[in-house]
């Protein structure tokens, strides 16, 4: 069977991700990754968009991780990821978008990336890309 | 007599869960405090904790944790 859908928006047609998308992002984030404590979603100026806590620590807290990884690379990372006694930090860059992370420790880094990069993806492709891969998940 | 079907299967499985939780108890025990930055080509760094680099990104991960757990 072949399907032609008439009307498929371009990745980069759509307006930059909302606040409430953000907020639904990072509410999914915590959902599908058991290990996750908590997380800030930044956008491309570095602001924070949502968070899972107070907004304005995180957004530090996360500008911080992303800086000092930039620093260490000598160039903007695709993601950083630090290991200590209390928990771990991952730091995702997807397209113009940067999301910071805590977990747990001995997260396992490749699955969480995976969750952190999908959650990404979504929400920079807009909404529909969320409503379209929601059924998706369900029927698998 | 050969061994029936399901008890190799049940065999094998219980081997493979044997090696899987080894090797997490080995990496629990064995892990130390890393830190590894990834460039969008693939290349990977690794800071330790005593150079100028690993340091500020020992401390930035610090107030991420810290952010988690204050809540809403």
């Amino acid at each position: 069977m072949v399907a032609i859908f008439a009307d498929v928006p371009d990745q980069g047609e759509n307006a930059a991700p909302t606040a409430a998308d953000a907020q639904v992002a990072v509410a999914r984030l915590l959902e599908v990754s058991a290990d996750a404590r908590g997380c800030v979603i930044l956008d491309p100026r570095g602001e924070p968009l949502a968070a899972s806590g107070p907004i304005e620590y995180w957004g530090e807290a996360g500008r911080a991780l992303l800086a000092a990884a930039d620093a260490a690379a000598g160039e903007p990372v695709s993601h950083a990821h630090v290991g200590t006694e209390d928990g771990e930090a991952f730091a995702v860059r997807l397209d113009d978008l940067a999301l910071v992370a805590a977990t747990e420790r001995f997260t396992l880094a490749g699955l969480f990336l995976f969750d952190a990069r999908a959650v990404l993806r979504e929400l920079a492709r807009g909404p529909a890309a969320a409503a379209v891969a929601a059924p998706q998940r369900e029927a698998a | 007599m050969p061994p029936k079907p399901h008890r190799v299967l049940l065999d094998r499985v219980s081997g493979y869960a044997d090696e899987a939780s080894a090797f997490l108890r080995r990496r629990r025990l064995t892990r130390r405090p890393f830190a590894r930055v990834h460039a969008p080509g693939g290349r990977a760094i690794a800071c330790a904790p005593e150079t100028e680099e690993g340091r500020e990104l020992f401390l930035a991960a610090s107030r991420v944790i810290d952010a988690s757990r204050l809540g809403d």
